[in-house]
């Protein structure tokens, strides 16, 4: 890189204020927004610029001066401009046809090519528009229909198919912004949050779920209410069970890509009365095996 | 990239005031949608020139109104005459 001050044709003694003018003078000449079509002028700005980024800071220049950095030192990272997108469909909001639109009321031939390009641009398809749509994770087994408020008070009605995951993107065509002419309008991309559940977790097509149990029907067995995210089943106990045993309901998880669906896991916890039991408390202070029975034996070390 | 308003805000070290005001002042149209607006790298650019005019030339708010406006049609013509380049 050449140096800051030949770029900015400052002497190096030249105050702060006479470089700003510098740079001023040139980067008015060179900014690409400026020069859409000159390639030059990019490669010169950045130059300027960069020349400028180093000078107009006090340290930076007293580190140049110093020879600490050198020009390159401060290059500017890669920057996209304005221009490179100008004409791109991207910035359709923004550009603006009344500078030749009197042209294009003429009778020949230029006119009759710029309208037929007019044209073309009138029958571009509308934008896509995005949305973003929390649900329950219920809905998200079972699916659901909910309605959307859009921001200019319309409202769209979304289907959402059982077994959604977490982020997925719906699409649903033709519900985007209209578009111009006969273009048709874009689509609307519903983007998937599936809220966490108090009580479900899912991995894969499995759900899981913890279920307090109480130490009779630990002990002794029993049927019991388990819920499903399609509504609560019944289920057997095995007599013993036990905090973190898992028992398997088949079927009961979210739907699977390719049909049927997975399973649901239901996890025991053993869950003692809430307030201290006299009862109970006399039973174990009795109860024989309770005192030899160490849980911690396998993993005493 | 597509940005919401605030990782925007992070991008181009702008204050929300001075965003607002250039939204009002339609010199950043983003794509509004249901959770909000969504920003491109074309407004990203867009804001850069527009930082680099006010910031880096000393431009006032009413001369970025006109070269905005002048820089649209000027693209537009770019536009048209690429368009006739092609069907030429």
């Amino acid at each position: 890189m050449t140096n800051p001050y030949e770029v900015l044709g400052v002497a190096p003694t030249a105050s702060s204020a006479d470089v700003q003018k510098a740079y001023r003078k040139l980067a008015k000449k060179l900014h690409p927004d400026l020069n859409p079509g000159d390639k030059t002028a990019e490669e010169k700005f950045k130059e300027v610029a960069g020349a400028y980024d180093l000078l107009s800071d006090s340290e930076k220049r007293k580190r140049f001066d110093n020879g600490e950095i050198d020009a390159s030192g401060v290059e500017r990272p890669q920057q996209h401009f304005y221009r490179d997108f100008a004409t791109s469909d991207h910035a359709q909001p923004y550009t603006n046809n009344s500078g030749y639109a009197d042209f294009m009321d003429a009778d020949d031939a230029l006119a009759e090519l710029l309208r037929r390009s007019e044209r073309a641009r009138a029958n571009r398809r509308g934008q896509d528009l995005h949305y973003h749509l929390p649900i329950e994770f219920v809905e998200s087994i079972t699916g659901a229909n909910k309605r959307l408020t859009l921001p200019d008070g319309g409202t769209l009605d979304v289907t959402i198919p059982p077994g959604l995951v977490d982020g997925q993107t719906l699409r649903l065509r033709g519900k985007g912004a209209p578009g111009a002419g006969t273009g048709g309008p874009g689509d609307a991309l519903i983007e998937i949050e599936v809220l966490p559940d108090r009580r479900f977790t899912r991995e894969g097509d499995d759900i899981s779920l913890e279920v307090p149990i109480s130490l009779s029907e630990a002990v002794l067995g029993g049927r019991i209410r388990v819920p499903t995210p399609t509504g609560d089943v019944t289920m057997t106990v095995p007599k013993g069970s036990n905090t973190g045993t898992t028992m398997r309901l088949k079927g009961k998880g979210a739907p699977r890509r390719g049909g049927g669906y997975g399973d649901q896991f239901v996890k025991l916890k053993v869950v003692l009365p809430k307030t201290p039991d006299p009862e109970l408390e006399a039973f174990v202070a009795n109860w024989g095996t309770g005192k030899t029975f160490d849980p911690r034996e396998d993993s005493a070390s | 990239m597509i940005m919401n308003k605030q990782e925007f805000l992070t991008c181009t070290g702008l204050e929300g005031q001075t965003l607002d005001l250039w939204l009002e002042q339609r010199w950043l149209i983003p794509d509004q949608t249901f959770g909000g607006m969504n920003f491109s790298d074309v407004d990203l650019a867009r804001a850069r020139l527009i930082r680099d005019l006010k910031t880096g030339f000393g431009v006032n708010d009413e001369g970025i109104d006109v070269i905005l406006h002048l820089m649209d049609q000027f693209h537009g013509l770019r536009r048209a005459l690429d368009q006739l380049h092609k069907d030429l």
